[in-house]
């Protein structure tokens, strides 16, 4: 047993500088950077993909939000149009102008003006804009005038590069005459949904998000906020309790698709009851059953939150106002829900955000019309936009590319608002407790 | 009379209900020698709560039992004369007659279904008046019968706040309600299903071609199995390969080496990927990751490659799930005591050996509990899979191949025109109970190490 203490006399403090040492520290520094490099690299290429989505939309959406408009030269009178001008100020005037054969007289002078193939250049819906030009200024009806209407959409794509041979010509000969012009594009504002991918708009689904928004709302925030109250201050420990903790919990991780098929068998499906058949509960494809569909996926969400900012609510505020003679019912209601209610707000906002993007449950409910008009109310059949999306990308013409990316890129914004909102309603109003 | 109108004005009448009781019990305060039991306000409370809940209740109600009494009135009109004694083909008329009440201009129906359509209008407002009439009633009723009980001495607060914890109890019991609700739904339509199919071809079946059923024998092509691939190969595998080394990484940097700065920049801005929509996801995979990757497979040599590769489905789910990955193993970092940290950098370690060799073990538990978060969180993803992956069922380990998913064949088997006790239509329900309990079962597991790791450091 003498070995180890003699190695142990022998040994000598560490050389660090000796060659092997030196060498064997650079290895480890090395590996430290690359190390560093490989994090910043996770972190670096996480931030690009999000910039190169951003990027991509923004390119192929911007021509969305703008038309091609083609300077129609038009001289009605000789076209012979049989309309009386004082038809035109009196709600007849749309009828009139159609049936004296506007939309021929519009046909030939696009022929007349860019050859045989003119017509091809127009969009089905020009005529309509030279209506209302007709209707708000009747002296064209007499004079050779230049009227703007919206170009085809294989005029609008050989525009952009990707158009066929023809079209490609009818271009660079227009573009000669100086006769195109790009405008923003405020139909796609304020029109719904259509086959043709220059007429379409996100009104209609717009509108019914906005619906169907309102009913998720009104049904998941109060539902919410009364039951993160009930389990956070008046629950008692006991088996029922710890059973809605549970559910609110699972419902949380339940994939979204499958509240879909709980709205589609139990407010869509018929139930059989004593021989008679009851149902469907709710309308098919109505913001109502979507709304009503959301509002179950959303609640856990704003009740954990809720939860989250009473526990935060310090007890001493409870016990002041049970002291000067509160009852629990308005300790509650009168100190600790306004203090709690910046947290509930964020997380209600955010509930709803996750709301506004889902696309799944309402899928499998029919919220995938094709809708014309938008919707009126709570029961007419309508859509969403992030359901809309996903119509128009699964469309076969290429005009509409740009109009789904530019249709995301109003999802996007809206969804930013409401974080952007969501953030600055938590830095405002949070409350630090000491 | 339009629902929601009426619904404004019962909340108005409560409004009023509310200030006309509030006035009450002031005047019993300033001129009774007795002092109020109660606050005013609860006195407004009380009266206003009998005035607007009964009227609401009885709305719901009544807008439930509506369609069977309209179906009564109008089967027992002479115009029902002529209906059919199936019950199939009566309800079918019915039906066209509700859609040409709604709107008359519907020229494609039934001729008896015009017919029956103005008796349908007819009995339908009749029942809505009768129904509004009944409810502006209650509404006086309840307000009349509150207003008289207003004493000095009556308990406005106690009534009103046992009401207020009736409806807390019932707002927390909506979420048993609901998931009962998905479970009894998704059970029952399964067991529809599996009255048709045998429970074993569906789950331990490899053939999956819901397009052409033989009516015979139905399960021959409803067996599951390459689904269950498909969802496993994509989500639990594909993405993961993307997610976790960057998740993990992601946390690992901005935790232990970014500046503050970069931290408060960085942080949030990977939150935005959890923050986008899936339909862009979905839209974004197919349009450029789907091209991109099926050039790379013809270029590896495969000539005939599909634009709907697992690859181009599962990359882009993986950058989904990246801050899901990110947060969950940013806690169990931050939760490892510093000591730990600490001691190792006094020993020598590097701060890569530190994080390498301490805190990733130490915190491996919560990793992989968030590990297995984000495969529930992959598994369930819907709308991705729908647009950037096929409907092709096979099972391959090539990437570049096709896959299909659970979550997939589910929108594809709903959104045909299907009838509702089709085997087809009700293998979606048995698909939803599937992914329903693996999901549970993922989240059960993950809680629980999440749980037992916590209390060993605290």
């Amino acid at each position: 047993m003498t070995k180890p203490a003699a190695s142990q006399a022998e040994r000598r403090p560490t050389d660090w500088k000796s060659a092997g040492m030196q060498k064997r520290i650079r290895r480890r520094y090395a590996a430290e950077r690359r190390f560093r490099m490989l994090g910043a690299g996770a972190v670096i290429l996480s931030a690009a993909f999000l910039g190169f989505l951003l990027l991509t939309m923004v390119a192929q959406g911007w021509r969305g939000f703008t038309v091609t408009e083609i300077a129609l030269p038009i001289d009605l009178k000789v076209a012979g149009l049989k309309v009386e001008r004082a038809q035109l100020a009196t709600p007849a005037a749309d009828l009139a102008l159609a049936g004296a054969g506007l939309e021929d007289a519009v046909e030939n002078a696009a022929i007349r003006a860019f050859g045989a193939e003119g017509g091809t250049y127009l969009a089905p819906s020009a005529w309509l804009a030279v209506r209302e030009a007709v209707k708000r200024d009747p002296s064209l009806l007499e004079n050779r005038a230049i009227v703007h209407v919206p170009a085809a959409t294989g005029f609008d794509q050989a525009l952009a590069g990707d158009g066929d041979a023809a079209m490609e010509a009818g271009v660079a000969r227009l573009r000669r005459q100086g006769a195109i012009a790009r405008d923003f594009n405020w139909a796609f504002l304020h029109e719904s949904d259509s086959t043709d991918p220059v007429a379409v708009g996100i009104w209609g689904a717009l509108k019914g998000s906005l619906l169907t928004m309102a009913i998720t709302f009104l049904i998941a925030f109060p539902v919410g906020v009364l039951s993160a109250i009930y389990l956070e201050e008046y629950a008692p420990k006991n088996r029922w309790t710890d059973l809605i903790e549970v559910s609110i919990n699972n419902l949380a991780a339940v994939p979204s698709i499958i509240f879909g098929l709980l709205g589609l068998a139990v407010f869509l499906g018929t139930w059989q009851i004593g021989g008679h058949v009851y149902g469907p509960m709710l309308p098919r494809s109505a913001p109502l059953v979507g709304g009503v569909t959301l509002a179950l996926m959303i609640m856990p969400v704003i009740v954990i939150a809720s939860r989250n900012a009473i526990k935060g609510v310090p007890p001493s505020i409870r016990d002041a106002a049970l002291g000067i003679g509160a009852s629990p019912i308005q300790v509650v209601f009168h100190h600790v829900l306004p203090l709690a209610m910046p947290g509930i707000l964020t997380g209600t906002i955010i509930g709803m955000a996750r709301a506004l993007g889902e696309t799944a449950p309402l899928l499998l409910i029919g919220m995938r019309a094709f809708i014309v008009t938008a919707p009126g109310g709570f029961t007419d059949p309508a859509t969403v936009l992030p359901v809309q999306i996903f119509l128009w990308s699964d469309e076969v013409s290429r005009g509409f590319v740009e109009k789904t990316s530019a249709a995301i890129l109003v999802l996007l914004a809206v969804l930013l608002a409401m974080n952007g909102l969501a953030i600055y309603l938590r830095n405002k109003f949070e409350t630090r407790w000491q | 009379m339009n629902p929601f109108a009426l619904s404004f004005l019962i909340l108005g009448l409560g409004l009023i209900g509310w200030l006309t009781a509030r006035a009450r019990a002031l005047r019993f305060d300033r001129g009774g020698a007795k002092r109020l039991h109660s606050l005013p306000a609860q006195h407004g409370w009380f009266v206003a709560m009998w005035t607007m809940l009964p009227p609401l209740l009885f709305l719901v109600v009544w807008s439930a039992v509506t369609p069977g009494l309209v179906r009564q009135t109008v089967l027992q009109s002479p115009a029902a004369a002529g209906l059919s004694d199936f019950a199939f083909e009566r309800d079918s008329v019915l039906a066209q007659a509700r859609e040409v009440a709604r709107n008359p201009f519907d020229t494609e129906a039934d001729p008896l279904a015009r017919k029956l359509a103005p008796v349908v209008r007819d009995a339908r407002s009749r029942y809505a008046w009768t129904g509004a009439i009944a409810a502006i009633l209650l509404a006086f009723a309840g307000a009349v019968f509150a207003l008289s009980r207003i004493r000095a001495d009556f308990r406005a607060r106690s009534k009103v706040e046992r009401t207020l914890m009736m409806g807390l109890l019932v707002a927390s019991l909506i979420a048993i309600l609901t998931t009962l609700g998905i479970f009894a739904s998704l059970f029952w339509e399964s067991t529809r299903f599996f009255g048709q199919v045998p429970i074993t071809q569906f789950l331990f079946g490899t053939h999956w071609s819901p397009q052409v059923i033989d009516a015979k024998n139905p399960g021959a092509s409803l067996g599951a199995v390459p689904l269950f691939w498909g969802t496993f190969f994509i989500g639990a595998v594909i993405a993961m390969l993307v997610a976790i080394p960057f998740g993990l990484m992601s946390a690992v940097y901005l935790t232990q080496y970014a500046s503050a700065t970069t931290r408060r920049w960085m942080k949030p801005t990977l939150e935005m990927l959890a923050g986008v929509p899936t339909v862009v996801y979905g839209y974004f995979a197919a349009l450029t990751v789907a091209p991109a990757v099926r050039k790379l497979a013809v270029a590896l040599g495969d000539q005939f490659a599909s634009s709907e590769s697992a690859l181009a489905a599962g990359l882009v789910m993986g950058v989904m799930i990246i801050p899901f990955v990110s947060s969950m193993a940013d806690d169990s970092l931050a939760a490892v005591p510093s000591s730990m940290r600490d001691g190792s950098l006094a020993m020598g370690a590097t701060t890569s050996e530190t994080i390498s060799r301490v805190l990733i073990p130490a915190a491996l538990p919560g990793v992989v509990a968030g590990v297995l978060l984000a495969v529930s969180r992959a598994i369930g993803e819907t709308m991705i899979v729908v647009m950037a992956a096929s409907g092709a069922a096979t099972i391959t380990l090539n990437p570049l191949q096709s896959a299909t998913t659970v979550t997939k064949q589910i929108v594809d088997l709903l959104t045909g025109e299907a009838e509702f006790d089709s085997p087809k239509t009700l293998a979606a329900f048995a698909l939803g109970l599937t992914l329903f309990v693996i999901t549970l079962l993922l989240n059960i597991v993950a809680l629980r190490v999440v749980k037992r790791y916590r209390e060993a450091y605290d």
